[in-house]
């Protein structure tokens, strides 16, 4: 990081905002090097590939941060960007190449242009319109899996997608997949946080604020709307394609409402507006659904539940929560 | 002097409603133009067709001698024509200075910049400062607006409409709410801003109208009654039963 001249003239206020920050990327540079370290702290196979779920869930997870945290569009069909991708990259892995590389641009391409068309529509929305209609497009993504056999597999979805490979290499299950998951995902973190504390990523705000006001200040509501939908897409995707190696397949309940409820409720949980927070939201939901799932069946009312009450009493997710703490850790006024 | 923005023949109706109806202003580069009415006159939904949030049913309107009718809203403020609102609506989460900063970053194109960091523009954070500094609340630019007196946050929506470098600004009654120390300040601040930019200013206050215009049109239900200095329209027997009624209106 390059030191800024003005550090000298800093207020007592600004330079403890400063060491603040310093402690937060501290912070987040620990968080990382613990999740590559997990492999070789002795955890359990089966603790890795549970692991590595939650991870690709946490990129979708960001994925959709960016639309309901950052410009305040809450899309109800946010398992479109994800399922779709499953199918494209599942599709070039069985029948052309199965580089992880290839895969993921194949996917990520693939994503975008199916946000690109339908954002020339969605993002002339906002609100609940924009929620059903992102759905709606979800549902017909859904029935198409569904129907189009030959291409999809049908209900039974693909089967047999071959595990990736890297530069030539194939990418053993386990361990290494997962590693190769954290690394995308801390890699889609610090492009994404980038972003949104760009020009762009401010711009976003001031949508999510007010679009009437926005617009007054020479934004282009509609081109920032279709352009972090497509971002938020790609995102996805990256997510989809991991998603299908980890699989070795895809099944079209990727594309289902339920999933999108799901993400959506995982994003929420963890924290909107934070990037990090959906990330330990969707920790938490793939433990907790494992954990749950094996004492009882009706483990989505126990996570319906958690979720009105967390919507309830932390507003802010379990980021905002420890935002706070952290906060009082490194206090502003002394 | 040239005229900087023209508005010609516009009408806008709501069903059997005209609310703005053939009307034309031409508003000369430098002066303070104002616009006034009593409520429901159209002074707003003028506002709103000149701005690009309305569609005009008819009419044309021109900057510098272009037609920027049908453009919209977002392109109309690269144009240079640029409104605040009737009701404060800065971004209420950021602080004061990241609100006009905003606008300055808008104003550069920066828009879809996506590699820099937001807070490493330093040109937009100068021209915010100067903006902020214009105002006179580059003392308070940390605040967030929730902090600021009802005062000071619609003179935060003034620097930011300044910060966007306008031809022309549109205020839609800055002086709304205020105390009289406060309006006498947005008062001031308008006759201030002049050198920068031409200014259409709807307002209520008809002492502050007549103190600091060059020229006032008088609109009721949709249409111009009366345009012309201010000296003209205090002494308009038409615009004194319109809208003045007994208010007493003569210049000390």
């Amino acid at each position: 990081m390059a030191a800024s001249p003005e550090v000298e003239n800093l207020t007592p206020e600004a330079s403890r905002a400063r060491s603040r920050e310093v402690a937060t990327r501290v912070l987040l540079a620990g968080s990382a090097l613990l999740v590559l370290a997990v492999p070789f702290l002795g955890a359990s196979p089966f603790f890795i590939t549970l692991l590595t779920e939650a991870l690709i869930f946490g990129i979708w997870a960001m994925s959709l941060d960016l639309l309901v945290g950052y410009t305040g569009l809450v899309s109800f069909g946010h398992a479109a960007s994800f399922g779709f991708a499953t199918y494209a990259a599942g599709i070039f892995a069985m029948n052309i190449s199965a580089d992880f590389f290839l895969s993921t641009i194949v996917a990520i391409l693939a994503a975008a242009a199916v946000a690109f068309l339908t954002g020339l529509v969605v993002t002339r929305l906002s609100g609940i319109a924009f929620a059903i209609l992102t759905l709606c497009i979800c549902q017909v993504l859904f029935q198409i899996s569904v129907v189009w056999r030959s291409f999809t597999g049908g209900l039974d979805g693909l089967i047999g997608v071959p595990l990736p490979t890297l530069f030539g290499r194939e990418v053993e299950p386990g361990e290494e997949l997962y590693l190769l998951t954290a690394a995308t995902l801390i890699v889609c973190y610090l492009l994404l946080r980038r972003v949104v504390e760009s020009p762009f990523g401010k711009t976003l705000l001031a949508i999510r604020a007010n679009e009437d006001r926005a617009a007054a200040i020479g934004i282009d509501v509609r081109r920032h709307k279709l352009v972090i939908l497509v971002i938020s897409w790609m995102t996805g995707g990256v997510a989809g394609t991991l998603f299908v190696f980890l699989k070795a397949g895809a099944n079209p309940m990727s594309l289902y409402w339920i999933e999108s409820g799901n993400i959506l409720a995982i994003t929420i949980l963890g924290g909107i507006g934070t990037l990090f927070g959906p990330i330990i939201g969707a920790i938490g939901f793939i433990f907790i659904r494992d954990q749950v799932t094996t004492m009882y069946r009706a483990w989505q009312f126990s996570f319906g539940l958690a979720f009105v009450l967390a919507v309830l009493f932390m507003p802010s997710g379990i980021a905002g929560i420890a935002e706070r703490i952290w906060r009082r850790l490194w206090p502003a006024r002394s | 002097m040239a005229s900087a923005f023209l508005i010609e023949g516009l009408h806008k109706s709501f069903g059997a409603l005209h609310a703005v109806n053939d009307v034309s202003l031409d508003i000369e580069a430098g002066q303070v133009h104002s616009l006034i009415g009593p409520n429901g006159a159209g002074k707003t939904t003028l506002f709103n067709c000149i701005t690009g949030f309305l569609q005009p049913d008819a009419g044309k309107v021109f900057l510098k001698g272009r037609d920027v009718t049908d453009l919209p809203s977002h392109k109309l403020v690269k144009e240079g024509i640029v409104r605040t609102f009737q009701i404060t609506q800065v971004f209420g989460e950021l602080s004061a200075r990241e609100n006009v900063e905003l606008a300055a970053r808008s104003r550069e194109g920066l828009n879809f910049d996506f590699f820099r960091r937001a807070s490493a523009c330093r040109e937009a954070r100068e021209d915010a400062e100067e903006s902020l500094e214009v105002v006179g609340l580059i003392e308070k630019a940390h605040l967030r607006p929730e902090e600021l007196g009802h005062g000071d946050k619609r003179v935060l929506e003034v620097a930011i409409g300044l910060a966007l470098n306008p031809e022309v600004l549109l205020l839609d009654e800055p002086t709304a709410g205020m105390s009289r120390t406060e309006t006498e300040r947005i008062a001031r601040l308008v006759r201030e801003i002049a050198d920068r930019t031409s200014v259409l200013l709807v307002e209520h206050d008809t002492e502050v109208v007549l103190s600091i215009s060059d020229k006032i049109t008088v609109m009721t239900q949709g249409r111009v009654i009366a345009q012309g200095p201010p000296e003209q329209i205090s002494r308009d027997p038409q615009v004194q039963d319109a809208y003045l009624g007994a208010v007493e209106v003569g210049e000390d």
